[in-house]
């Protein structure tokens, strides 16, 4: 077993119509033993940028507590909040940093860009464990279920759609994904990020 | 004197390890990195070079990305197509890139291929093939039109059509067969675009769309998705959800406009702050 | 021996009794002593101007660089010292390109002004090293901020600026700036005035081989849109930019 199965647990993000959404499941486990059914993957990185992280627990809460300096010291820095592209590659350069010595995370990052008009697009972006980005226009996973992920939401996905509309694909493809995943599942989390506001639906989904 | 600058390049950080290795020999395998298996090619013709590139990333059998970009940017007038670990040939050549343009602000000129080349095979060499980053190189310069590939280790070949990856071989018989010296723009091109899509076709590890790249003197053309031969065709059935399909235990909404209400305290009549 | 900072004069790190470090009164007439550039904030860009002037005709000045581009969006003039401009050239460059590495982007003008500013500062705390001297003059475009004109000194302190004039003519040019400037004047016409400006206290002949000029001009928000939608083959177009030796002759024609 790898050392990116050994917490369990999947990260997924979906572009909508002006909106993102990013969730993950919320078990976390010690090998087949799941010690925890509360631990959310996606964290708040700015009031419109989300970041999510599948892999090793541990590094998950390190680079949590990391992202958080970095992003806090640009904002005093810079006097701005950091721009979803530019927080991508922060996140890319901070793993590549230790390409022979990585974090076994695997980060998802869902955000909202302001346009010089003043309208909002949508951003996504994953990036493998040594940073190198993926940069998808429709969906992007990563974690345990990735494969599954993968194919459910190639299915499933479809363009421009309404915030609401993007939670039921979204949910529906996560928890259709981890299901078949016995590291991932114990319900799930997904925040819809919308240009006035972020709303957060703790899933319910198979405790087994 | 300390280093002033929070953005100092510091190279690579090892400290993990130490950790990395115990977790391995508790029988933890180290998980594998994106790669790019890739086709990559480069081909001179007549007033220059055209590079090419499919654009599948993938992580073991997955396909990770379906239409990434492997044609990366070293000058206006250079660019490297990278096959291998995708996160070494994407830093690889942005470390390049980037000295490649603090050398041409330092010394006043367009940069040469050869200086790109060299810079990039003393620093595959000095990694010792750790970094595994297999690079077309091509461009024009003051002296002509240049071609090499770079393997991970830091050889390097100069030649008049390469190609690189997984795919390469079927690249390869392509060029074998069609390429001959003096070409047009469009006899290049088009046969670049027959091996990239000898690769797509025939290598698992290539996929999805040719990406281009013509470099003359003075001008460069990045064809991104310049052939689609696997366009996805339009889903017959939509799959969309009914509102309120997915069972949630807890919303929680978090209002991002900020409204407040101005209530001034005291009258017109109030005194006005003193602010001399 | 120092004649008017006594004992003072000597360790940089060591305040005189009225609260100076004369080490950098003396950088700050070195700058004083250096050939006048001036920096000017019009309503759609900046231009930053100097005189260049060497000791003997038998110079070679077209290898003189004293406008340089730090990073696309990026110029800074100085005046003083030539080799201690070219230190901070060669780590401007270096941080712009560190930054760049860490975000895809390269810095806000404020930031990179900070970093010259940080470098500067050091220099009058550490031991063993002396300030520099050099006063400079930084422009640039950062979608944040637009346009932005920084002073930065030896001391490390830096302040925004509308219109700033430093070296030799510094006062006589802050006072024609003064009178010249308003708020909505157009890039041409701030080219044009930064001209008249160093004419005031020019000796010789004003030609395209004497003056160095560097402009930033601003995108269009539609530009701005499509650039940071483009790949990252499709390079945003510089901002800042000197002008050739043709333009600027054709300036001074006018």
């Amino acid at each position: 077993m790898s050392i990116m199965e050994y917490n369990g647990g999947s990260v997924i993000a979906m572009v909508g119509k002006g909106c993102v959404a990013i969730g993950s499941d919320l078990r976390l486990g010690n090998q087949a033993l799941t010690v925890a059914t509360n631990f959310e993957k996606v964290f708040p990185v700015t009031d419109r940028i989300y970041l999510g992280m599948s892999g090793l627990a541990t590094d998950v809460a390190t680079l949590r507590e990391q992202f958080r300096f970095r992003v806090n010291m640009y904002q005093i820095k810079e006097e701005r909040d950091i721009e979803p592209e530019a927080f991508a590659h922060l996140v890319s350069s901070t793993l590549y940093e230790r390409r022979f010595g990585p974090y076994f995370i695997e980060p998802v990052i869902g955000g909202l860009w302001k346009t010089q008009g003043g309208e909002y697009k949508p951003y996504i972006a994953a990036a493998d464990l040594i940073g190198c980005l993926n940069f998808a226009k429709d969906f992007v996973v990563a974690g345990t279920a990735s494969e599954k992920l993968f194919g459910v939401a190639e299915g499933l996905w479809e363009p421009d759609l309404e915030p609401e509309d993007l939670f039921e694909t979204i949910s529906q493809t996560l928890m259709n994904g981890v299901d078949r995943d016995a590291y991932s599942g114990w319900g799930a989390i997904i925040h819809i990020v919308t240009p006035d506001k972020v709303v957060t639906r703790t899933l319910k989904g198979r405790m087994d | 004197m300390a280093t002033a600058s929070t953005y100092a390049p510091v190279g690579f950080d090892f400290s993990n390890q130490v950790r990395n290795q115990f977790l391995q020999e508790k029988g933890l395998p180290l998980p594998k990195a994106t790669s790019t298996g890739t086709t990559i090619v480069g081909c001179l013709f007549k007033d220059g070079i055209v590079l090419g590139a499919d654009t599948r990333a993938t992580e073991g059998p997955i396909v990770a990305d379906k239409n990434c970009e492997k044609i990366h940017y070293l000058t206006d007038s250079i660019r490297c197509c990278g096959a291998g670990t995708a996160a070494d040939t994407e830093f690889t050549t942005a470390l390049i890139s980037s000295n490649m343009a603090l050398h041409e602000l330092s010394t006043g000129r367009k940069p040469r291929v050869v200086t790109a080349m060299t810079m990039l095979k003393q620093m595959l060499f000095r990694y010792q093939g750790q970094v595994g980053a297999a690079l077309v190189l091509g461009g024009v310069d003051a002296t002509g039109p240049h071609l090499f590939t770079i393997a991970p280790h830091g050889s390097t070949d100069k030649l008049p059509y390469v190609t690189m990856g997984s795919g390469s071989l079927a690249a390869m018989a392509v060029f074998e067969s069609g390429w001959k010296a003096g070409m047009t723009r469009e006899e290049a091109l088009s046969l670049v675009t027959d091996a990239i899509c000898a690769g797509i076709f025939n290598d698992l590890g290539s996929g999805s769309n040719v990406d281009a790249c013509v470099i003359t003197a003075g001008h460069t053309d990045m064809l991104r998705n310049f052939v689609r031969p696997n366009e996805r065709v339009a889903k017959e059935q939509r799959y969309l959800f009914r509102r309120g399909t997915t069972a949630w235990k807890k919303e929680s909404v978090r209002d991002l406009i900020v409204s407040e209400e101005v209530r001034p305290i005291g009258g017109a009549g109030a005194e006005a702050m003193d602010t001399s | 021996m120092a004649t008017d900072g006594g004992a003072y004069s000597y360790s940089l790190t060591v305040f005189s009794p009225s609260g100076k470090l004369v080490q950098i009164e003396h950088a700050l007439a070195a700058v004083a002593g250096g050939t006048t550039s001036l920096g000017i904030k019009a309503s759609n860009g900046i231009v930053i101007a100097t005189e260049k002037k060497t000791s003997s005709i038998l110079i070679d000045d077209s290898m003189l660089d004293k406008v340089c581009v730090i990073c696309p969006n990026i110029g800074i003039v100085y005046s003083g010292m030539g080799p201690d401009f070219r230190v901070l050239v060669a780590k401007a460059r270096k941080s712009a390109q560190a930054y760049w590495k860490i975000y895809g982007e390269y810095p806000p003008t404020r930031v990179l002004t900070q970093e010259i500013a940080t470098v500067m500062q050091q220099a009058t705390q550490s031991g063993g090293v002396r300030p520099y001297g050099v006063s400079l003059l930084v422009a640039g475009w950062d979608v944040n901020r637009g346009p932005s004109l920084y002073q930065v000194d030896p001391s490390g302190s830096y302040w925004a600026w509308k219109a700033s004039a430093i070296g030799k003519n510094m006062v006589n040019a802050k006072t024609f700036l003064e009178k010249r400037y308003n708020d909505d004047i157009s890039l041409e016409d701030a080219i044009h005035t930064a001209l008249l400006t160093l004419k005031e206290g020019f000796e010789g002949q004003m030609t395209e081989k004497t003056i160095e000029i560097g402009v930033v001009t601003v995108p269009t928000p539609t530009e701005i849109d499509a650039e940071r939608m483009a790949g990252p083959n499709d390079r945003p177009k510089p901002t800042f930019r000197k002008l050739s030796e043709e333009e600027v002759r054709d300036y001074l024609a006018l």
